[in-house]
């Protein structure tokens, strides 16, 4: 399900998986509540304060951290990806609670149905049910892409990790229109976040800056840059609307900056508080099929 | 006329002013007799033929002195031997590091698609996405001069898992017949078979070490396929290999290649690389220039047909260094050589200097005289090529026959990707000789420069009064 390019011959896989900055930390959380928090918060989930990172960035973290601690959801959401090949659609049923379990099975189309993938803390199982077999994701896959889209199975680890990582300062706060004319968040007060990794943190950007609306605390766009600081790839956030309850940005996209190509993320349902515990997200349940 | 009776003549005649301009005016007068019919002489003689007896003069003057000459022709042929034979050391070497660097995977010549290298993106496959006539093209290019082998590949990436244990691999889908002419993953299975079918995977001996599969055992093979979907599969391993080098052990799994194709959902006729073996290594540019030749243009056009030199560049660029280090050594020992031989050259026009003036008072030009000068280092270059090939043969012949074993001193090491044993053999080839021996001619002709100039310079009238 998840797969990568090998080191020696440096096969690209559809996904541009970037090369580490470090060396990755053995065994990282989940991807898919990271998409989740990424929505939910501008990426933003509990952690230990850091003296380098902006106290007013902490508040507004502390604020999140309230909404998001031990919150269960569950929903559908739609990956659309297009690439220089080909273009696909999936219907992905997502299960998740807090940051550190998720299950998301795939229920179309028919050729993947019944591929899932369950994140437990730092370890990542894949179901495959054409051959009925589990397989544990090695440390070192965690750079490839997730089901061939523009997300790897690390990066959006990264998300729910952010805090830990990097150092965070509002590098600019008030009004901007940059993000081009189709942005929601035209001319309205947004903080900017520059997020630049700690000095030993096993992390592959060089830094990250992400647009947060002021009046909801929407995020609008992330820009994850290289060591060298060329921009690698955006995701930009929008549709902002009520679902199960909550404003969210309904709809991401990420598009690498090199190719023409671009994984658009959609939630069709989402609820929350639905009463699911640790013990829901068992290989038992990865190889469920509904 | 003796050269003491002239001199003392000419002393006693400096004293008188009178007399000496009436013994100039005499000799004048008999010089111009003289001259008169030598110079028809010599007119004739270049109009025959002068440049045999400039050759022969040459040529004689070389062995007045037998025992110089030889010594100095030694030195030069001692010259030459060493550098033919570092040179054939030094290409042995380089055929030693290009035959492990290309036999064991890449073969010496590679087709892909236009744009494959280096990305190598699975969608890149010759010929596009409608792809190639595979069977024909292998046939086509089989059929050329100095291939030895044709191999059809099909690469990928993806994940072999095993129980627990999952390891990225290189996915290479292959032809096992065909691939024994070209790579040697054949050769180095320690366990089991290639993979002839579905089902069927062999993987490197280390990559079952960490995921702890063994011969029969079941794997789950995982790999993006070229339609965006996962394609996933179970596969039992029939063979494992062992290569030893270039890290191809812990990362490399092979199928039979249609499987592979099916696995990716890549039709039949795409592949990704043709993998060529030549007969001789040396004659790689020449054969991928054929292959072009073959099945360039028409249908299987936009391909990017390569010598190891391309492909390997790493490669190539070391046994470059290693030539230009053969060149710079060759320059240090002719480049000695040529000092030491100008000296000899130098004496033997000195003790010469007599005859200089007479051939010059008889009315030589000054380009005779260099002439001759640079006809005996001409001479002594080729009597020493003689020497020095008769002995430089069989030595070569020797040494690669019977490569010298130093695996005494030094152990099997390994260097961009290619192993080295540790032997030096001697290979053949035309360049490195031919260039030495034109080195050798020219140290010879080069030495004589200087001393030729310095025997024209001789002033007749004082070398012959012994001056």
């Amino acid at each position: 399900m998840a797969t990568t390019a090998p080191a020696r011959h440096a096969f690209r896989t559809a996904a541009t998986a970037p090369t580490p900055r470090r060396s990755l930390r053995p065994g990282l959380a989940a991807a898919i509540p990271a998409i989740l928090a990424a929505l939910i918060a501008p990426a933003f989930t509990p952690a230990p304060a850091s003296a380098q990172t902006d106290p007013r960035v902490l508040e507004i973290i502390d604020e999140v951290d309230r909404l998001m601690r031990g919150e269960s959801s569950a929903g559908v959401m739609r990956m659309e990806i297009d690439t220089e090949h080909w273009s696909r659609s999936l219907e992905l049923r997502v299960w998740s609670l807090g940051t550190e379990h998720s299950l998301v099975r795939v229920e179309s189309p028919p050729r993947e149905a019944g591929m899932a993938t369950l994140m437990v803390g730092g370890e990542v199982w894949n179901y495959l049910p054409n051959v009925d077999r589990t397989i544990k994701l090695p440390p070192s896959m965690m750079l490839g892409s997730w089901m061939e889209s523009h997300f790897t199975n690390d990066d959006l680890v990264k998300e729910s990790r952010l805090i830990e990582d990097y150092d965070i300062v509002i590098s600019y706060e008030g009004p901007r229109a940059e993000e081009g004319g189709e942005e929601p968040g035209e001319g309205e007060a947004i903080w900017e976040f520059t997020l630049t990794p700690k000095p030993e943190a096993p992390v592959i950007w060089g830094r990250i800056v992400q647009e947060v609306r002021q009046s909801d605390r929407m995020p609008l766009v992330a820009r994850y840059f290289d060591e060298d600081g060329t921009l690698v790839r955006t995701m930009r956030f929008s549709d902002f609307r009520v679902l199960g309850g909550r404003t969210l940005p309904t709809r991401m996209v990420m598009e690498p900056a090199e190719e023409e190509e671009r994984t658009v993320v959609t939630y069709l349902e989402l609820d929350f508080d639905v009463g699911l515990d640790a013990g829901f997200f068992s290989l038992r349940n990865l190889r469920a099929r509904r | 006329m003796s050269g003491t009776g002239g001199a003392r003549r000419r002393s006693g005649s400096r004293a008188l002013g009178a007399g000496r301009g009436a013994g100039r005016t005499n000799d004048g007068v008999r010089d111009g007799t003289v001259r008169d019919a030598s110079s028809g002489a010599a007119a004739r003689a270049a109009r025959k033929g002068s440049n045999r007896i400039w050759w022969r003069i040459a040529w004689r003057n070389l062995w007045r002195n037998r025992r110089r000459t030889v010594l100095t022709a030694a030195a030069l042929s001692f010259g030459f031997v060493a550098a033919v034979l570092m040179i054939a050391f030094m290409d042995g070497m380089v055929e030693e590091m290009v035959s492990n660097g290309t036999r064991v995977l890449t073969g010496q010549v590679q087709i892909h698609a236009d744009g494959y290298r280096p990305e190598r993106s699975i969608h890149d496959t010759m010929g596009g996405r409608e792809g190639i006539d595979v069977a024909g093209t292998v046939a086509a290019i089989q059929g050329v001069e100095g291939v030895g082998g044709v191999a059809p590949r099909v690469y990928g990436g993806g994940l072999v898992s095993s129980g627990d244990e999952t390891a990225g691999a290189v996915l290479m889908g292959l032809d096992p017949a065909r691939e024994e002419a070209v790579s040697r993953f054949g050769a180095s299975l320690t366990e089991g078979r290639m993979p002839s079918g579905r089902g069927e995977i062999a993987i490197g001996a280390a990559m079952a070490g960490t995921i702890g599969a063994g011969l029969g055992d079941e794997v789950v093979l995982v790999a993006p396929a070229a339609d965006g979907s996962t394609g996933n599969d179970l596969f039992a391993v029939t063979g494992i290999f062992r290569l030893g080098m270039g890290g191809y052990d812990d990362s490399y799994a092979l199928l039979e290649l249609a499987t592979l194709q099916e696995l990716m959902a890549l039709d039949a006729g795409r592949i990704h690389e043709v993998a060529i073996s030549v007969t001789r290594i040396g004659d790689s540019d020449a054969v991928a220039a054929r292959v072009a030749e073959a099945v360039g243009g028409g249908e299987a056009g936009g391909l990017a047909i390569e010598p190891w030199s391309v492909f390997l560049e790493q490669l190539h660029f070391m046994t470059s260094m290693m030539g230009a280090a053969n060149a710079i050594v060759a320059l240090m020992i002719f480049g000695m050589a040529i000092f030491g031989v100008a000296n000899t050259i130098l004496l033997a026009t000195f003790e010469r200097r007599r005859e200089f003036a007479v051939a010059r008072a008889l009315g030589s030009s000054g380009r005779a005289i260099v002439r001759i000068v640079l006809c005996e280092g001409l001479f002594l270059g080729l009597v020493s090529l003689a020497g020095g090939a008769a002995v430089a043969i069989p030595v070569v012949v020797f040494f690669h026959e019977f490569p010298l074993d130093l695996s005494a001193f030094v152990g099997t090491y390994e260097m961009v990707g290619s192993a080295m044993r540790p032997y030096l053999t001697a290979e053949y080839s035309w360049d490195g000789p031919l260039v030495s021996a034109l080195a050798l001619v020219g140290t010879g002709v080069a030495s004589a420069l200087y001393p030729a100039w310095r025997a024209v310079r001789i002033p007749p009238a004082d070398a012959l009064a012994g001056r």
